[in-house]
């Protein structure tokens, strides 16, 4: 452990750090107006001497005006560590003090963007399972210096300060650039794609909010539908499209997964799991054993025949922050050998082996199978009435067989078993999802039954955690209120530290 | 299948269906029916707008119009009055329970030891009944958790006492 920094006097984060909270400063600005900008360049003929004087000054006012800024944010920004507690204190004009218990810290992450890489500082930031606003990055701190505040961070309880010394340094996976260009082309693509839409719709929905400000909508929904009326009448194009979508699909999901998981290394220390990984933006993530609320092992058949899946961690979220998509910690491209050894770091002598498996009630088939039926009864009304044709019903030639199959793939799927401690749940249909949920993690568990389930004498099991729901479908009520009893035992005479 | 709990010495663990759910407070029954009559007297307002002032355009459907806001009416009657016996709370040693519904039945139980805090708060039409709602939140992501209304305050106050006492201790 690096002890050299000393964390009980009031500090500031590395000089650079004004630069970084400039440069920050100035791209929040342009993100909020970069269509204004863009206007701007479109008329830069039309605009006259005088006028293009004080759009110089305008713009050199502001750039001082963030500089300035930068500077009073990095002056006022200062943190030190006191009885166990992260002291922040910031704010130019309204003071904000804030003080983190160290046994609250979900995870410390270390982050470096392409500027942050270039003047060597890193980005630490320090996440809470409270409110949202306790969430803080410290933008600029030399290597040494984040590490030291990392390590003083973790070393909430005295007694591991011994074992802190035995650190094994050497890597538990590492994961090369060839076998991330493996894990990509495994990925699923459809979700590449429409990630890829939904960022394209951002980007559309901001020029057109615009336009319709400026009086010209028309002009682009003209424009836009005078361009697509052509595409309905070609079959060539649409089929060109497809492979055209195929082949974006797939370099977005290699693009991705480079970018996030480039150099993806995961070290084990004592109670907690360090994992590094990206490309422009350098992220490492430390992950506190006990924080971790369950995970879930995924693969596909691909996957599976090059010996591959990936684990998702989840931990415990406030309520507040649902809204903003909460970070998911993902280590991808796992060897058999190393999902064991991190399921055996989180749960540890916790075997499932030879426990058998439970299936569904006959009634989840049912279920399925009614809640299909009923999906293509409104599809095809509203298709029928939608086309006025009674050639819409075709499709139904190809969709109920898919539908079926899918069915009955995710119940092959579903199943679940347990141990005195574990509780392991599969499900997925084309992927496979295997999540680990010890009983004591579990907030409240609630027994669901519509009345339908209620005349078959089966209902769901839902379990809350920390971190969302877990579900298990339709189960005979027998099992289903031992379960429940169980886990209640479990929760309520368990001493363990749950989040 | 071999179950892995007939190993275990099941019949030692309280059995969640073999305690005595209370019903919540009678009273409480008006207060929903309430609530409902002011919902539907505005729905009532709004058809008779759509109607009156031909918004829609479809004055040969009025009727219809009408028709469907009162089935949706006598549904919600049914299912509220009907459900209503169905809502019944349990108070153990170490947790809470509440289960609730007509049509989607459910049975939540909190144990004591995952609670972060207790509130009760009451509504206006509630607070003429002198009745409140007794709300139970647990960490992290605690948009489900549980929330009983229809107490008598000086009961929910025990309630929340006790969890309280539980809690730290």
């Amino acid at each position: 452990m690096d002890n050299s920094e000393d964390f009980s006097q009031f500090k500031r984060q590395s000089k650079k750090g004004i630069l970084i909270i400039y440069l920050n400063l100035l791209y929040k600005a342009l993100k909020a107006f970069w269509i204004l900008l863009f206007l701007f360049i479109q008329k830069f003929s039309k605009i006259s001497e005088t006028t293009f004087n004080y759009i110089y000054l305008g713009v050199f006012v502001v750039l001082v005006f963030f500089l300035v800024r930068a500077f009073l944010i990095f002056k006022n920004f200062q943190f030190k560590i006191e009885n166990n507690h992260f002291i922040l204190k910031r704010g130019i004009i309204k003071k904000i003090n804030t003080s983190i218990p160290f046994d609250r810290i979900q995870h410390i992450n270390f982050k470096q963007n392409i500027i942050q890489q270039i003047i060597n500082v890193h980005e630490v930031n320090i996440e809470t399972a409270g409110s949202a606003k306790a969430e803080i990055s410290i933008k600029a701190l030399s290597f040494k210096e984040a590490k030291a505040l990392k390590n003083a961070l973790t070393i909430f309880d005295k007694k591991n300060v011994t074992q802190e010394t035995v650190i094994t340094e050497k890597p538990l996976l590492k994961v090369g650039f060839l076998e991330l260009i493996k894990v990509s082309l495994t990925e699923n693509h459809l979700q590449s794609l429409v990630l890829l839409f939904a960022v394209l719709i951002g980007f559309y929905q901001q020029i057109s909010e615009l336009f319709e400000g400026l009086g010209k909508r028309e002009v682009l929904d003209d424009y836009i539908s005078e361009n697509t009326s052509t595409l309905e009448t070609s079959v060539f194009l649409i089929v060109s499209l497809l492979i055209f979508f195929t082949v974006i699909a797939v370099l977005s999901s290699l693009v991705r997964v480079v970018l996030r998981h480039f150099n993806l290394t995961v070290f084990v220390k004592n109670n907690a799991l360090e994992i590094y990984q990206g490309l422009t933006t350098k992220n490492s993530v430390i992950l506190k054993k006990d924080k971790v609320q369950h995970i879930t092992v995924s693969t596909n058949p691909i996957k599976k025949k090059l010996g591959i899946s990936f684990i998702t961690f989840k931990q415990a979220i406030s309520g507040k922050v649902k809204k903003k998509q909460h970070k998911i910690i993902k280590i991808v491209g796992c060897k058999l050998a190393q999902v064991s050894t991190i399921k055996e770091l989180l749960f540890p002598n916790e075997n499932l082996e030879g426990f058998d498996k439970n299936y569904p009630d006959a009634y989840f088939r049912a279920r399925l199978y009614f809640r299909s039926i009923l999906f293509f009864l409104v599809l095809n009304i509203v298709l029928y009435f939608g086309f006025e044709s009674l050639h819409v019903f075709w499709m139904n030639a190809l969709l109920v067989p898919i539908f079926i199959f899918f069915i009955e793939l995710k119940l092959r799927k579903r199943y679940y078993l347990f141990n005195d401690e574990l509780l392991l749940l599969g499900s997925g249909s084309i992927e496979t999802h295997k999540t680990y949920l010890p009983f004591f993690k579990v907030q409240n568990v609630k027994l669901k039954q519509t009345i339908f389930q209620a005349k078959k004498n089966v209902a769901d099991v839902v379990f809350q955690t920390a971190s969302g729901k877990i579900k298990i479908p339709c189960i005979s009520m027998e099992n289903a209120l031992k379960i429940y009893n169980y886990t209640l035992f479990k929760i309520e005479t368990s001493q363990k530290l749950w989040m | 299948m071999a179950d892995i709990f007939q190993n275990n010495t099941v019949t030692h663990f309280p059995d969640i269906s073999k305690i005595n759910f209370k019903s919540i407070e009678k009273k409480y029954l008006k207060v929903i029916l309430l609530n409902i009559g002011i919902v539907f007297t505005i729905l009532f307002v709004a058809a008779f707008m759509v109607d009156y002032k031909n918004l829609l355009e479809l004055k040969q459907h009025s009727i219809g119009l009408y028709l469907i806001v009162f089935i949706m009416l006598l549904i919600t009657l049914f299912v509220k009055i009907v459900g209503f016996k169905k809502r019944k709370y349990a108070v153990r040693e170490k947790d809470i329970s509440y289960k609730k519904g007509l049509f989607f039945r459910t049975l939540t139980t909190v144990p004591f030891n995952r609670i972060q805090h207790v509130e009760i708060d009451q509504g206006p039409i509630s607070r003429y009944f002198n009745l409140v709602t007794l709300s139970v939140f647990t960490a992290g992501d605690s948009s489900d958790d549980l929330k009983i209304s229809g107490l008598v305050k000086e009961e929910a106050v025990q309630i929340k006492e006790f969890i309280s006492n539980q809690i730290d201790g």
